[in-house]
């Protein structure tokens, strides 16, 4: 089980990464968790989390083949 | 790329296409457009030279339907909403961003066309870093 987590604006800085796959993390939750062990300064950032492009703010379970992406507040226009 | 995004500034030419394009009815009677330039801004004895852009690009269609619809739903004479933004790098003066609304009054396109600008600015999964006069960049929010 797979699940690709991608990264944007100042994150990318701060994880080295626009995209890394986390295996068996089987919630958002899991998820947060496992990318915080490896980024832990990405805690002093403000962002929102979507669900396979879909913006969502409570937990929930993953599946294989889910795209979660951490956004930065936008700055479009 | 997705149909919304160009790489680079938004040139003229593609912005007069766009506002050249009528259908069979022409009954929209207003176009109301919106040009949105990267600033030299200024931060400390240091300017702004280029922003690049970055986006969720798989993500990009879906929010400007949806901001498209929001629009045409509060402003029922409105016809279209064309909507093109930049990634990668834009200098300072050059084009980042042009919104076009027709609609049959000018009231309907002025007021939508504000209304899109707003709604971009608040959510199209879009970033930008400044690049700066000494080489230096740093990520706007």
């Amino acid at each position: 089980m797979q699940v690709k987590v991608l990264f944007f604006g100042v994150l990318t800085e701060i994880t080295g990464n626009s995209v890394k796959y986390y295996s068996n993390v089987s919630s958002l939750g899991d998820l947060r968790i496992s990318i915080q062990d490896d980024f832990p300064d990405i805690v002093h950032y403000n962002f929102i989390i979507s669900l396979n492009q879909q913006i969502i703010s409570e937990d929930s379970p993953l599946t294989d083949g889910d795209e979660v992406a951490y956004l930065p507040p936008f700055a479009g226009g | 790329m997705s149909e919304y995004l160009i790489n680079g500034p938004v040139n003229p030419e593609l912005i007069t296409r766009i506002i050249s394009i009528s259908d069979e009815k022409n009954d929209a009677g207003a176009i109301s457009v919106f040009i949105g330039r990267v600033r030299a801004d200024r931060a400390g004895d240091n300017y702004v030279v280029a922003i690049e852009y970055s986006a969720y690009e798989e993500m990009i269609n879906t929010v400007i339907v949806a901001i498209n619809e929001a629009v045409i739903t509060k402003f029922s004479d409105v016809k279209s909403v064309n909507i093109i933004h930049s990634t990668g790098i834009v200098r300072a003066g050059e084009i980042s961003l042009f919104v076009s609304v027709t609609a049959g009054h000018r009231r309907h396109a002025i007021d939508a066309c504000s209304l899109t600008v707003e709604l971009i600015k608040e959510k199209l999964p879009v970033w930008k870093k400044e690049h700066y006069d000494n080489e230096s960049q740093v990520w706007k929010q």
